[in-house]
């Protein structure tokens, strides 16, 4: 084993396309999403080891990431070390983009490079999940995935990555933060369960035809049943100037603030609408950002 | 939090078979439909406590909710109760008492509720004589129309965004859960309701019906009539013939319920070309080999069941008016009470 040592990256995501909880094969209900990538933002890990007995991390604060980095250790490392997490990351925090996942998962790819390990990606998530109470499905790139944020287990795998999507990208409320793990879980009530079965039969159709109409109705409707628990002021404004300028549909950060109006890069018509509809938000007095999603 | 109180059961007879019958229209084969509504009802009235093991249910019904409830009785071990009336034909009391149900059949109408009163009014007299015993009570549960999350997951599945949904109401489960489920996604979706004349469900006055499984004499609480975009009237005999025609040139043998929708789903289908229909079928032909199936008994209930049928509907220009065949009226997601002015008694 080199002393030399890791580095690992790991993506932002625009919130999730559909957040809520499902049947799972073992006949038990489960949370579950499926994140929008956004790999343009990313957390950078670099490990180096040392002789000290503890792992470190710098920017300091960032407890999770030391302890995703201190799981893989304790996991992997046939001989305990110490070192240190050194964390660059441009995510903002506290938007609901997976700043602290990232942080989480470049950690623990970098001690897997250090280490030079190559376990499954639903490993990987479980570690993080372990360090982070709950996680995105962002590492999952071949393929979307119904993801289990909480149980670190994939739900469904779709047959194909999600279709390129531009998204115009909205702060809700850009001087407050929501922190993840304080954030109490959506207790939804029996019709509300009810209701995820036909928006998980939608997204799987959406998925595997590449078709972004149906993609943003379900991302809609998750975004209005999940409204209760985590309320966007404007939403009801968003969703107007969506329809108006014929979005395919609005999704939301589930557990943040960011809020995005789904547009089809295909549709010739598309780039004259997130143009007006730019213009409605900043009416709105909201200030928004044209985001291209390439298809993984 | 989330665990499941029961294993599968006979739920894998709950969710429809979807066959294509030409252009865009697709129906939803149900072995019977009544299984979920059932299943679920039972299922969410354990987890509230209402019904302990062992216990007793008591329900009004003289169709497949009836039998619905005795299968899922005989498998969970419930005691079972069923008020019914003359609906409720000889195969089917047979099957029930075999299933271990206990019947109560009522003889004579109420005078303004009819049938469907005078059984709800002996139910109330079993529930107060049985004390904690449980009435799922299909016209007023909730559950019954949140049960049909699986059958608009099941309707995606196949077919995809789906323009139009077709169906008979009765209690208003079935029709207004999945309109509900399906418009969360598709806002723009038709949903049109077939009932039969003389049936007050949609402003009918009330009078004897000749069909049963469809309409009623009494409002249901289900019946969210804000979810329909047109409403049919169809008199016996096109409701037999379209029966036949399913059976005859799709080899589709269901119940008449079956046949009142692939009716207007068929005319609507014809005239919408390109609109994905769905039209749902809620119960297979066996029930009804002696009646809807049987020329001679047809040609002695319906005379000329087996005549001209009509090319399209009528427009009618109210819902009250005197029907004699086939008629239409665009309800555009109106409550009652505004497409009638006076809301009529709602039981």
């Amino acid at each position: 084993m080199s002393a030399k040592s890791g580095i690992g990256k790991a993506m932002a995501h625009h919130g999730e396309l559909l957040q809520g909880v499902f049947d799972h094969i073992d006949g038990y209900l489960r949370r579950g999403l499926v994140s929008l990538p956004y790999p343009a933002l990313t957390s950078l890990a670099t490990f180096t080891p040392n002789a000290r007995a503890e792992i470190t991390v710098s920017p300091t604060g960032r407890e999770k990431a030391r302890r995703a980095a201190d799981l893989t250790i304790a996991s992997f490392a046939q001989v305990r070390t110490g070192g240190h997490i050194q964390l660059v990351s441009d995510i903002p925090i506290g938007r609901g983009m997976g700043s602290s996942t990232a942080d989480v998962l470049a950690s623990i790819q970098a001690v897997l490079d250090y280490l030079r390990v190559f376990p499954t990606a639903e490993h990987i998530m479980r570690i993080a999940v372990d360090a982070e109470t709950a996680c995105d499905s962002t590492l999952f790139k071949q393929q979307a995935v119904l993801f289990a944020q909480r149980d670190g287990i994939v739900l469904e795998v779709f047959r194909k990555p999600l279709p390129a999507l531009n998204i115009l990208s909205v702060d809700t409320t850009p001087e407050s933060t929501v922190s993840t793990v304080e954030f109490e879980p959506a207790r939804y009530c029996p019709a509300e369960i009810e209701m995820f079965r036909p928006l998980r039969s939608l997204l799987r159709k959406a998925i595997d035809s590449g078709d972004v109409r149906s993609l943003g109705r379900v991302a809609t409707a998750s975004a209005v049943i999940n409204e209760r628990f985590l309320p966007k002021p404007g939403l009801r404004e968003l969703q107007a100037i969506a329809s108006r300028y014929d979005a395919a549909g609005l999704q939301v950060a589930h557990s943040g603030t960011m809020a995005g109006l789904i547009f089809d890069p295909e549709d010739d018509r598309a780039p004259e609408n997130m143009h007006l509809a730019r213009k409605a938000i900043d009416a709105l007095g909201l200030v928004s950002a044209p985001l291209k999603l390439e298809r993984a | 939090m989330f665990e499941r109180v029961r294993p599968r059961n006979l739920e894998d007879f709950e969710e429809p078979r979807m066959v294509p019958l030409g252009g865009h229209l697709f129906g939803a084969c149900f072995f019977l439909m009544k299984l979920l509504p059932a299943r679920f009802m039972l299922k969410r009235a354990v987890e509230r406590g209402q019904l302990a093991p062992g216990g007793t249910i008591c329900e009004s019904s003289s169709g497949t909710f009836a039998l619905a409830l005795a299968m899922l009785s005989v498998l969970n071990g419930y005691r079972l109760l069923i008020v019914g009336d003359w609906a409720l034909d000889r195969n089917l009391r047979r099957r029930l008492l075999q299933l271990g149900a206990e019947l109560d059949i009522v003889e004579e109408p109420h005078p303004i509720g009819g049938f469907q009163l005078a059984r709800l009014e002996r139910l109330q007299e079993h529930l107060r004589r049985r004390p904690g015993s449980y009435w799922p009570a299909q016209y007023y549960n909730e559950d019954n129309p949140i049960s049909y999350s699986k059958v608009a997951a099941c309707f995606i599945d196949a077919v995809g965004p789906i323009d139009c949904l077709v169906g008979t109401v009765g209690s208003g489960g079935s029709m207004c859960g999945t309109a509900r489920y399906l418009r969360m996604l598709f806002p723009d979706l038709t949903v049109i309701g077939v009932d039969t004349h003389n049936s007050v469900l949609f402003g009918q006055p009330n009078a004897p019906r000749k069909v049963s499984g469809l309409g009623g004499g009494i409002v249901p609480a289900n019946v969210d009539h804000t979810q329909f975009d047109e409403i049919h009237w169809l008199p016996a005999s096109e409701i037999m013939a379209s029966a036949h025609d399913l059976h005859g040139r799709h080899g589709l043998f269901m119940g008449p319920t079956s046949g009142a929708a692939f009716r207007v789903a068929r005319w609507w289908s014809d005239s919408n070309p390109g609109k994905t229909v769905v039209a749902i079928f809620p119960d297979e032909g066996h029930r009804y080999a002696d009646t809807v199936y049987d020329e001679a008994w047809l040609e002695s209930s319906i005379p000329g069941w087996n005549g001209t049928r009509m090319e399209e509907p009528t427009a009618v220009s109210s819902p009250t008016v005197d029907m004699t065949s086939w008629a239409k009226y665009p309800w555009r997601r109106r409550n009652l009470s505004d497409v009638l002015g006076d809301l009529p008694p709602r039981i």
